[in-house]
């Protein structure tokens, strides 16, 4: 009976205290919060939304458009790539993207480069919110347009105008897009970025960005 | 008041806080039982999600697999696995289809089931789903037990496409998620508990901790049991996970659920505090 009480006593101790120090010392708890609670992986859903690549001026839940998307949007179209780490929809997506732009880089990377698309420069953004910075993460709700919160979500931001103004205008798709292969995935993304880079051309004249 | 009802009382209540997300209450904690974060309402996160997150084609984060073991642990040492019989919202359902079960038990070939004699060794099933599925292939292949999970599909996908039934189409997954969940509907409706028994990778965890946690479920002494026990049976016929409950000692399905202490006449089962 002492042997089970003493036993009992010290798995108590251990777990409490691990757990207790696991919550004191690391982010854990934030790391569950951001990356588990508040962002669904889509495949773990077993629902995708539906596709639909309407362009809106208005950001998911009102707050101003990110200061490195601005910077980029005077050079031409943005596009972001959200994704995670446990995430099988991801994965399907991960070489998607890497075809489209011809462009290699692991999973865990935060990658920002410049392509030359059809003789128009993409800013390209690869954040995987397991591994990213703060400013890189808080971005993925400002463009979350159907306020799905779920990954993988790309973002394609060009310029358009509206009462007198042109501003950053864009659509967001989320999850393997709908599509049955890879094929048809590069495809239908080209096409989003050629429709981007066209509104773009039209409107860049105009385009202030301290407007 | 009663102790079944006191029971039921905190199934619905923490059924209820489990859900305090529909209000905007979200934390960072796993849930110390079997409930979906895909949940609209979801207030914490799934802990196998977390386990699995933390061992994905071959990464290796020490935090996420902790996390949830440890949150499971504690609750597994103080009260084992009381856990699935007071709280779990996956048991409060096998609660409701138990009695279904239990008149089904009438038919021969539903008797002949679960009474089969490899039935016991079906137990070993849920250790299995816990380390082949939720563990190996999802560190080998990438493969998880959160995409087609049936419990994930009762208490995230169905309540997702209810709720906002224009937003979403089913993606590859839910097919396989579909028929499994209809498996476990027919399982939990045809077994009491069959869940909790067979295949519950939570419950896998929690049951270990049957052997060594403060709060468990005893025999009066031996002597006394011996000379005053009826051999009526009424503690096995009455436990929902079909233990043999005057074999036991500290026997790792038991659900904490307190059915045999009421149905036995000379009252010598107890709730142990040590």
């Amino acid at each position: 009976m002492k042997k089970m009480l003493v036993l009992q006593i010290s798995a108590l101790i251990i777990v409490s205290g691990s757990l207790g120090g696991m919550l004191f010392f690391t982010d854990v708890y934030e790391e569950v919060h951001s990356g588990i609670v508040s962002v669904l992986c889509l495949s773990c859903l077993k629902l995708e939304p539906k596709t639909k690549t309407d362009f809106t001026f208005e950001t998911a839940y009102g707050e101003p458009h990110p200061d490195f998307v601005l910077d980029n949007l005077s050079n031409g179209v943005v596009f972001l790539h959200y994704s995670e780490d446990a995430c099988p929809g991801c994965d399907i997506m991960y070489p998607v993207i890497q075809n489209l732009f011809n462009f290699t880089f692991a999973k865990e990377d935060t990658v920002y480069k410049i392509f030359s698309f059809e003789d128009s420069d993409v800013a390209y953004f690869y954040t995987n919110i397991d591994h990213t910075s703060e400013e890189m993460e808080n971005s993925f709700p400002v463009y979350d347009k159907d306020h799905i919160s779920g990954l993988p979500m790309f973002v394609i931001i060009t310029l358009g105008y509206e009462k007198g103004i042109i501003k950053p205008y864009y659509t967001t798709v989320y999850g393997t897009l709908g599509l049955d292969n890879d094929k048809d995935r590069i495809a239908f993304l080209t096409e989003l970025i050629q429709e981007s880079i066209d509104i773009y051309n039209q409107n860049r004249e105009g385009y202030n960005q301290n407007q | 008041m009663k102790f079944q009802i006191k029971r039921l009382l905190s199934q619905i209540l923490i059924f209820f806080s489990a859900n305090l997300g529909a209000f905007g209450f979200k934390t960072g904690f796993c849930y110390p039982f079997f409930y979906c974060n895909s949940c609209p309402a979801a207030t914490s996160a799934c802990p196998l999600r977390a386990i699995e997150q933390s061992v994905y084609k071959g990464s290796f984060k020490w935090r996420l697999l902790l996390f949830p073991i440890l949150i499971l642990g504690f609750f597994g040492v103080t009260s084992g696995r009381a856990i699935c019989g007071w709280a779990c919202p996956i048991g409060l359902l096998q609660r409701g289809t138990g009695k279904i079960a239990r008149k089904l038990k009438k038919y021969p070939l539903i008797k002949k089931i679960g009474d089969h004699k490899i039935e016991p060794y079906l137990r070993y099933v849920k250790y299995f789903t816990l380390i082949g599925i939720v563990i190996l292939t999802t560190a080998l292949i990438g493969f998880m037990f959160t995409d087609i999970c049936p419990v994930g599909i009762l208490t995230g996908t169905l309540p997702t496409l209810i709720l906002y039934p224009s937003k979403f189409v089913p993606n590859p997954f839910f097919w396989i998620a579909l028929i499994i969940f209809i498996l476990f509907l027919v399982l939990i409706f045809t077994i009491e508990r069959g869940w909790c028994r067979y295949f519950c990778p939570v419950g896998a965890i929690l049951a270990p901790f049957n052997k060594i946690s403060f709060l468990h479920v005893s025999l009066v002494s031996i002597e006394i049991f011996e000379k005053e026990c009826l051999h009526c049976n009424a503690c096995s016929n009455a436990c929902p996970m079909g233990i043999d409950v005057t074999n036991m000692n500290r026997d790792p399905e038991c659900i904490l659920c307190g059915k045999c202490i009421d149905v036995c006449p000379k009252k010598l089962i107890k709730f142990e505090r040590n």
